[in-house]
């Protein structure tokens, strides 16, 4: 089938200083697809997502979201047409509770904020995330694993169609694991397109339909999870060009 | 909130009612505990709802009381004059702000002092503005009763405001942008808007206070509106009564107006009201950065522990 491309990113690229983060990467994401962004530390995977939401203004390229260029468009404006991240190191408001925090992307995030129905859909959001229990908690007092839940429900509460997860595993144990894998399932089942960074090898072969390698800011590889992974480029880069090299 | 509400409802009666009991000594310093409160309860709105700690509110209240006092001598009424008096100082809110809010944390601080500074020398520079040596209200009728009251009911309504936007998304806004601006933007919250109409917002009170003000003194002059120790004591209040919350600037400016006219009244003390404030200041960042609400509050669950000494007993909500 000919898969509608919701986002489609060209030639990007991002310097700071002499440093140079993103270089020329190009990729495309089919409508509720999900789909990988894995590589080495210091790849450029977290600057790639601060430049697709506008938290950082990419110094090159261009990004098409749903036909529209999101190059120069500040965060808030992305988030509103429908494109939103979270953060690896989560970032709750500490001292709201959890449904204020949840309500700060229904209220500001969606595109539907006029509706007097908020606290129904911030309810509905703290379900589906697991999170009903702990609604009236401030945010300071979750677990880590409940506030990587929290992160993910506040980005979902935005209504976005393309939702960007970095590192949402990073820290949980197994079993947990096995939960954030389902609620992705589940996302992506809903209608939304997921966009995710991720370390775990394992979780990325369970729940993607394509990846994207990145290593020194540069594509190395780009397709289905289990090719991808096996490209000679890959290897390399995750554990070095002759044997003995550090694995990630 | 039912002890916010109890603390509003002891301020509107004591405000209110005062007229009818006490003479005109106590009246006057009424007067200044309104003010302060309009000052400290306006600041609040920016530097404890949303976390943008500004030192250049005097600013406002200046731009106010010369707006009031050169309308009023070109024959206008002085309480026309303040609805002009506040949309200036909404206007100058909006200018500093566009350049000043793309600064963070300090450095946000530091250019408003330098703004706050700024303007008191150009109204110390210029013809128009009587220089340094100030202008004086024309000298038509002046009805204190009428400044008491004008005064009081802006304490009121700044108050008020204050606990309507709390329960406002607005209110939310500013609160995420306090705790995590980059993280309120990633949520959809466009900050820059939201700082700017938090600073109009209190520019306007403040503005309209300075020109309450203007009317009750009849003579106002850069050294007086201008003054960088205004703009200190405006941050100190909600400081020291409790930053970011309801009751506490009310509290801080309670204090700190009794304090002022207990040491105004003592020759060996009235040039040392910084040293006090500073060294209130500092007890507050050491001891209780939630100021006298935070004490207050610390009270109430000493209190309550001493009167149910069952161990192990749970804590309540």
């Amino acid at each position: 089938m000919a898969a509608e491309r919701i986002l489609e990113v060209q030639g990007l690229g991002k310097r700071f200083g002499g440093l140079v983060a993103l270089d020329g990467v190009s990729f495309h994401v089919d409508k509720g697809s999900i789909f990988s962004v894995i590589g080495p530390n210091g790849a450029g995977k977290t600057t790639l997502f601060s430049c697709l939401v506008g938290s950082q203004r990419p110094t090159t390229g261009s990004i098409l979201f749903k036909g529209r260029e999101l190059a120069g468009l500040r965060n808030d404006q992305v988030v509103e047409l429908g494109l939103v991240r979270t953060h690896q190191i989560v970032r709750p408001f500490r001292d709201m509770t959890v449904a204020d925090n949840v309500a700060v992307g229904s209220l500001f995030g969606s595109r539907h904020r006029r509706g007097a129905d908020a606290r129904v859909r911030v309810a509905a959001v703290l379900e589906r995330a697991g999170l009903a229990a702990r609604a009236g908690a401030l945010a300071r007092t979750l677990s880590i694993g409940d506030l990587k839940r929290l992160e993910i429900a506040r980005a979902l509460a935005t209504e976005p169609d393309v939702l960007c997860l970095d590192e949402v595993m990073g820290g949980l144990n197994p079993s947990e694991i096995e939960g954030a894998m389902q609620l992705i399932r589940d996302i992506r089942a809903s209608g939304v397109t997921v966009l995710m960074i991720e370390h775990h090898v394992h979780a990325v072969l369970g729940v993607s339909d394509r990846v994207l390698v990145l290593n020194f800011g540069k594509t190395i590889a780009e397709g289905p999870p289990q090719a991808a992974l096996r490209d000679p480029a890959v290897v390399a880069a995750y554990l070095g060009d002759e044997a003995g090299g550090a694995a990630a | 909130m039912k002890g916010a509400r109890a603390w509003m409802a002891v301020l509107a009666a004591t405000l209110l009612l005062a007229p009818l009991l006490a003479e005109r000594g106590t009246l006057n310093d009424l007067w200044n505990v309104a003010f302060a409160v309009v000052l400290a309860s306006a600041w609040n709105l920016l530097g404890g709802f949303a976390g943008q700690i500004s030192l250049g509110y005097s600013a406002f209240v200046g731009i106010g009381a010369y707006t009031t006092v050169l309308l009023a001598d070109a024959g206008w009424n002085p309480w026309l004059t303040l609805p002009v008096a506040a949309a200036l100082a909404v206007l100058f809110s909006v200018v500093v702000g566009l350049p000043t809010f793309r600064l963070r944390g300090p450095y946000f601080s530091i250019a408003t002092i330098g703004v706050g500074e700024a303007v008191r020398v150009i109204a110390s520079g210029m013809e128009f503005t009587g220089g340094s040596s100030g202008l004086r209200m024309p000298s038509a009728d002046f009805h204190f009763l009428s400044n008491y009251y004008g005064m009081a009911v802006l304490a009121l309504l700044t108050v008020g405001v204050m606990a309507y936007v709390r329960g406002q998304a607005f209110g939310l806004a500013l609160s995420a942008i306090r705790q995590d601006i980059d993280a309120a933007e990633a949520l959809g919250i466009p900050s820059t808007r939201y700082k700017l109409l938090a600073h109009a917002l209190s520019a306007a009170l403040v503005g309209t206070a300075g020109g309450l003000f203007a009317m009750n003194f009849q003579y106002i002059s850069p050294g007086s509106v201008f003054d960088f120790r205004l703009s200190l004591s405006i941050v100190l209040m909600p400081i020291v009564g409790g930053i970011g919350t309801l009751v506490g600037p009310v509290l801080g400016a309670v204090l700190f107006s009794y304090l002022q006219i207990k040491l105004l009244a003592s020759p060996t003390l009235r040039d040392s009201y910084l040293f006090i404030y500073g060294g209130l200041l500092m007890l507050v960042m050491l001891f209780e950065p939630h100021g006298m609400v935070g004490l207050w509050e610390r009270l109430v669950q000493l209190g309550r522990r001493a009167g149910r000494p069952v161990a192990g007993a749970p804590r309540g909500g």
